[in-house]
């Protein structure tokens, strides 16, 4: 589950990232380019605050 | 008035008590954890502002690359040579290595001064935040030269993001921490995002073309907003360096440091300046051009990223807020002994969000940055002296705990003549802080070797038979 986590958590990033480069490069529209942009972003707290669950507690 | 400040400052001893000990060689760690925690750091609400205001103050582009890039790498090279080293030799914080140097009662009002100073910060990321609230109620962000509130809706909006902080912080500063690690990485990503996106809007070509035409014709094109100064290479160059210049030069990550297993951890420190400092205010400086050059950072990252811009201001100012209330709060319980966690923060945050009513702090957000590592800075010049210098010219250390000061009056006049003698240095605002640096740190210098020399005399009057009660006038400094 961890394993999932971290690289689902990743792929969102890493969509965040993509993104507005295919908005850039004119693949992708305006309003698909900030959608696309909302639910990676989404996608990312959902799954990164599970996956944080695994974190080593930080130091007080 | 003794038994009084004996009561506070024995207060924040326990406050602090957690951390008296230096820490030990099984507590140190790796290099990954200070490069992780450096990029999490420097990703914050106020780089919506910083970036943008640079592009407001009319810097050329050369000017903002040269200037970013030598400006972070002082600042990793203060963190390297001026902090880490002291931190590593002595794996104690600030606050109870200038207790042992200025003595408690110093280390009282240096606690104070962090505190409100704290309090201004957290009220310009509240500010920040609720310039992105106020897209979604129409209500518009104060105008440049704005000192007062400019509408009731900005009061309102303001109150009611600072009751909610607060109301956060209050419940659960741990979760929340928490929470800021996992969104540090996508704040960063939606920089990324926002400034890549509004490329087309100012006219780069798919093939990068005329990416650099563009960025120094449309965004750092030389010329100054009505209003606003103009800067050049030097003023972004000391910006960069004296950002957190309290954390390095001002020593206040002594505290991190410590637990550093080499002071060439200092060097971590760029993963949170390059990123932070130097990415982030160039997407922010790409955005604000985007919409016209107005400082409105909610409205900059909504056009830029949408919805997800907006929760990114928001999540910003939110995550940073909350550690800078935490802080706050914590140097306020020394002047408020015995009062719970919940109440010290509700009165941190009840004083943030009425300074962060006041759209002064977080529009002048780069003049503040600068008084607020002025104000801090000749304690780390003390400190740095003292440490240092002391032992080459065999000036006694930490004479203030040896002698049992409350307050050591040559730390403090230095701390209060330094800044007096800034303000009226007839120079900008921004370079102020390094000629006050030399001029803290030779003026303490002297006056402990005056100090020492005094010191002796009486010392040889004592072992001559002239011994009396005058002997021991020292003691009670």
């Amino acid at each position: 589950m961890k394993t999932f986590l971290a690289v689902a958590s990743i792929l969102s990033l890493v969509l965040c990232l993509v993104a507005p480069v295919l908005f850039f490069l004119e693949i992708l529209p305006e309003p698909s380019f900030k959608l696309a942009l909302l639910l990676a972003s989404l996608g990312w707290f959902f799954l990164a605050t599970n996956w944080a669950r695994y974190w080593e507690k930080p130091q007080a | 008035m003794t038994d009084r400040l004996a009561k506070f400052t024995s207060a924040m001893d326990r406050l602090y008590e957690f951390d008296r000990e230096p820490v030990s060689p099984e507590k140190l760690q790796s290099g990954g954890k200070f490069a992780g925690l450096f990029a999490g750091e420097h990703v914050a609400a106020t780089e919506f502002v910083i970036g943008a205001f640079f592009v407001l103050h009319g810097v050329t582009a050369r000017s903002l690359l040269f200037g970013l890039l030598f400006g972070n790498l002082l600042a990793v090279i203060s963190w390297t040579l001026v902090c880490a080293p002291i931190a590593v030799r002595t794996r104690l914080t600030l606050y109870w290595y200038l207790r042992k140097i200025a003595g408690p009662g110093v280390t009282l009002l240096y606690n104070i001064a962090n505190a409100f100073l704290y309090c201004i910060l957290a009220g310009a990321m509240i500010s920040v935040s609720a310039t992105a609230v106020g897209i979604l109620f129409g209500i518009r962000v104060p105008a440049l030269d704005a000192i007062l509130p400019s509408s009731a809706g900005w009061v309102a909006i303001v109150f009611v993001l600072g009751a909610a902080f607060t109301t956060m912080a209050i419940l659960g500063f741990e979760k929340l921490s928490r929470f800021a690690q996992v969104a540090s990485p996508w704040i960063f990503a939606i920089f990324f995002a926002g400034a890549v996106a509004v490329l087309p809007k100012l006219g780069v070509e798919p093939n990068l073309a005329n990416l650099w035409e563009t960025l120094s014709t449309k965004v750092w094109n030389g010329v100054a907003v009505g209003g606003q100064e103009k800067f050049g290479f030097w003023h972004i160059l000391f910006f960069a360096w004296f950002c957190n210049l309290a954390m390095h030069v001002g020593l206040s990550d002594m505290a991190l440091f410590r637990y550093a297993r080499k002071w060439t951890y200092g060097l971590y420190s760029a993963f949170g300046m390059y990123p932070g400092h130097m990415f982030a205010w160039i997407c922010s400086g790409i955005m604000v051009a985007a919409i016209g050059r107005q400082m409105d950072p909610g409205l900059m990252a909504f056009e830029a990223a949408g919805a997800a811009g907006i929760g990114a201001v928001l999540l910003a100012g939110w995550t940073t807020a909350n550690p800078t209330l935490y802080r706050a709060g914590l140097a306020l319980q020394t002047i408020t002994p015995n009062w719970p966690r919940w109440r010290i923060t509700l009165l941190a945050g009840s004083v943030t969000t009425v300074l962060a009513c006041f759209p002064l702090f977080f529009l002048k957000l780069l003049d503040y940055v600068a008084i607020y590592g002025l104000v801090l800075m000749p304690i780390g010049a003390i400190v740095f002296t003292e440490h240092w210098i002391f032992p080459i010219i065999r000036v006694e250390q930490y004479m203030a705990e040896k002698r049992g000061w409350t307050f050591n009056w040559a730390v403090l006049a230095v701390w209060l003549g330094t800044l007096a003698v800034c303000f009226l240095l007839p120079i900008h605002l921004y370079f102020k802080w390094l000629p006050g640096w030399f001029i803290a740190a030779a003026s303490y210098t002297v006056l402990m070797a005056v100090q020492k020399g005094t010191g002796r005399i009486k010392e040889r009057s004592r072992a001559g038979g002239e011994s009396g009660p005058a002997s021991a006038k020292g003691e009670s400094r």
